[in-house]
């Protein structure tokens, strides 16, 4: 790379050899715009610090991780000894494991069920609204709870379902006993479903909402000339120019589904509904740095990084092929 | 955001009445189960202690006392956990915004060399991350625990970030760059002078993501860092929230206020005071979160 340019300037281009004059090339477009590199330097460094060095602790997946087999933690890494893939057979031979799993997946397709559709009848209702004050005001009030934190939203809806939460009270009003609504192993999912839909709704809606914008207005003029009705002009013109949207959030909801929720759990669970919330990253979490099951914990977290890195880039692939459109 | 309809002096039909009639409900419906909850802790805040003990307040504050806002802010942490959340919001913001515009400007280059390898790493570790245990290694072994440095690092560049930013660079007009570059101005210059005063949308977005971002985060907050005087906003909330009424106890048997406490402060009352005064913030700053992110989805997310 580093090849003066001066000292191939007397050269015939036509006479180098591919090479050369490739390594020509580059010379001076480094010596033009070397800044960019420079410019590269800090985002890397701050990739290479938080992405790529704990991708070196993943060895402790591998190995039994002694803290103090040396005198930093850290050099402890290398210090301890391999034990090849005891912890992943220790793993898969577990009922917790098992259970996280099947945790993981039930809430998050819960979450898919439930919820995938809301944003769409949202935005295609809010854009049936003539009103455009009330529309806007509508898509304002929808859109706030996504800038709340899970802290946040966990500290709204312990006050509205706690033991003296106001829907308590309008249950032992209306004759019916108390719930313990963060402590009930049957309702607590539907409290991670629900909240989950009360922060993202309005998110997704205004992406779809984007991409009504998007579709040709001439379309529905065409339809009403045809005599085609609210249905059949959502049903043949706003649906099917959606679609590639919709097909999109599906896949990405898909491929993420074995990351998404770890913030909203651990905020939102207790000990009591460990059996039916604990999901693979809330319980990486408490064997890894509660229990300081290191090795353990980081062969858990390397099997959901691999199965999760699996999903993803086949969910973009997918994309890519059905929808020519990629992720990133 | 939304198409203009034309009045064609069509009559409304069924189908478009019906439409139209389940469009206002429903909407209506959607708004106020997103608006009444935050309604309902912003009037426990406010309403006397008798009140919200016996779950009496609904949607309008009942009696009214400011002692409990006043015990929340004086008597806490309150200011402290601010403060930390303030200066990692803004720092962090900085560092990463800057981070950011620098990466995605080389990268945005069709003829930059090594484009395709770096491009590739930040895609890379956007879809393998190594797991919490390692990077709690990395953070302990730098020996940034308990600094506002361990917030600041996970965050300091999101990838996804980096790629809006990438794209919209890459969609703006090449013609105005090179009549610079024919001036004479260096890569730097340019950026700095002319893409970046081009770009305010797409900064202003991206400012807000990250900014929202630190602001919000507990996890990293409550891993990194142990010491009460380094709580951020979002630990102080959820500490307050779960030790409840034990919260109450603990100052009363622990002679950490002169006298009784007043009846008008009630363990409901001080997380519902908390979580009021964390929400204050977020709806200040609504307006202008509303005019970019309404838009920066658009530039942003769903790339062709």
């Amino acid at each position: 790379m580093k090849q003066p340019p001066n000292a191939l300037a007397d050269r015939n281009p036509h006479s180098m050899s591919p090479v050369a004059r490739k390594l020509r090339h580059a010379g001076s477009y480094l010596r033009q715009h070397w800044i960019l590199y420079v410019m590269l330097l800090p985002g890397l460094f701050f990739l290479f610090v938080y992405k790529l060095l704990p991708l070196w602790g993943l060895q402790i997946a591998f190995k039994d991780y002694k803290m103090f087999a040396a005198e930093t933690p850290w050099k402890a890494i290398t210090a301890s000894s391999w034990v090849g893939l005891k912890h992943f057979r220790k793993l898969f031979g577990s009922s917790q494991f098992i259970k996280v799993l099947r945790n993981t997946l039930a809430i998050n397709f819960l979450k898919i069920l439930c919820l995938f559709p809301l944003p769409i009848l949202c935005a295609i209702l809010l854009n049936e609204m003539r009103n455009r004050i009330y529309q806007k005001l509508c898509q304002t009030m929808i859109y706030v709870p996504y800038f709340f934190s899970w802290v946040l939203i966990f500290g709204i809806f312990y006050s509205l379902l706690g033991s003296y939460g106001i829907v308590n009270t309008a249950i032992t009003a209306l004759g019916k006993s108390r719930i313990n609504f963060f402590g009930d192993r049957s309702v607590f999912r539907w409290i991670l479903v629900f909240t989950e839909g009360w922060k993202e709704i309005g998110y997704n809606t205004v992406i779809y909402l984007a991409a009504i914008t998007g579709i040709d207005p001439t379309l529905y003029e065409a339809a009403r000339m045809d005599g085609a009705n609210k249905f059949q002009q959502i049903g043949h013109i706003t649906l099917p120019g959606l679609l590639p949207t919709i097909v999109l959030m599906l896949i990405m909801k898909v491929g993420y589904i074995l990351t998404t929720g770890f913030e909203q759990v651990l905020v939102f669970y207790n000990p009591s509904v460990y059996d039916v919330a604990d999901i693979i990253e809330t319980y990486v979490y408490r064997i890894g740095l509660g229990q300081a099951d290191f090795s353990l914990a980081t062969a858990l977290g390397l099997f959901n990084a691999i199965v999760a890195f699996i999903l993803i880039v086949g969910a973009n692939a997918v994309s890519k092929k059905s929808l020519g459109r990629s992720i990133w | 955001m939304i198409q203009k309809k034309k009045h064609t002096g069509v009559a409304l039909d069924a189908s478009e009445k019906f439409v139209a009639g389940l469009a206002y409900v429903l909407m209506t419906v959607f708004a106020l189960v997103a608006i009444l909850p935050c309604l309902h802790v912003a009037s426990k805040a406010f309403s006397k202690g008798t009140y919200v003990a016996q779950g009496a307040v609904w949607f309008w504050p009942r009696g009214f006392q400011l002692e409990t806002m006043q015990y929340i802010l004086f008597q806490t942490q309150f200011f402290t956990a601010l403060k930390n959340t303030l200066i990692v919001t803004f720092v962090g913001t900085f560092v990463s915004v800057v981070v950011s515009i620098t990466t995605a400007y080389p990268l945005s280059k069709p003829n930059f060399k090594g484009r395709r390898v770096v491009v590739l790493l930040y895609v890379f570790s956007m879809v393998f991350f190594g797991g919490i245990v390692p990077a709690y290694m990395v953070v302990q072994m730098l020996g940034l625990l308990n600094t506002y440095a361990a917030l600041i690092l996970p965050f300091a560049i999101v990838q996804f970030n980096m790629f809006i930013v990438k794209n919209y660079f890459e969609g703006l007009p090449e013609t105005i760059e090179e009549s610079a570059r024919i001036d004479g101005a260096g890569d730097l210059r340019i950026l700095v002078s002319i893409v970046c005063p081009m770009s305010t949308p797409v900064i202003a977005t991206v400012t807000l993501l990250y900014a929202i971002n630190y602001w919000n985060n507990y996890f990293h907050a409550m891993m990194y860092t142990q010491s009460t005087n380094m709580k951020t906003l979002q630990v102080y909330l959820y500490d307050l929230i779960n030790s409840g009424a034990g919260f109450l106890e603990n100052l009363t048997s622990g002679g950490l206020t002169s006298g009784s406490i007043s009846p008008n402060i009630t363990a409901e009352g001080l997380t519902a005071t908390a979580v009021t005064l964390s929400i204050i913030p977020i709806i200040a700053l609504y307006p202008l979160v509303q005019k970019f992110l309404v838009k920066g989805i658009t530039i942003g997310s769903v790339k062709g």
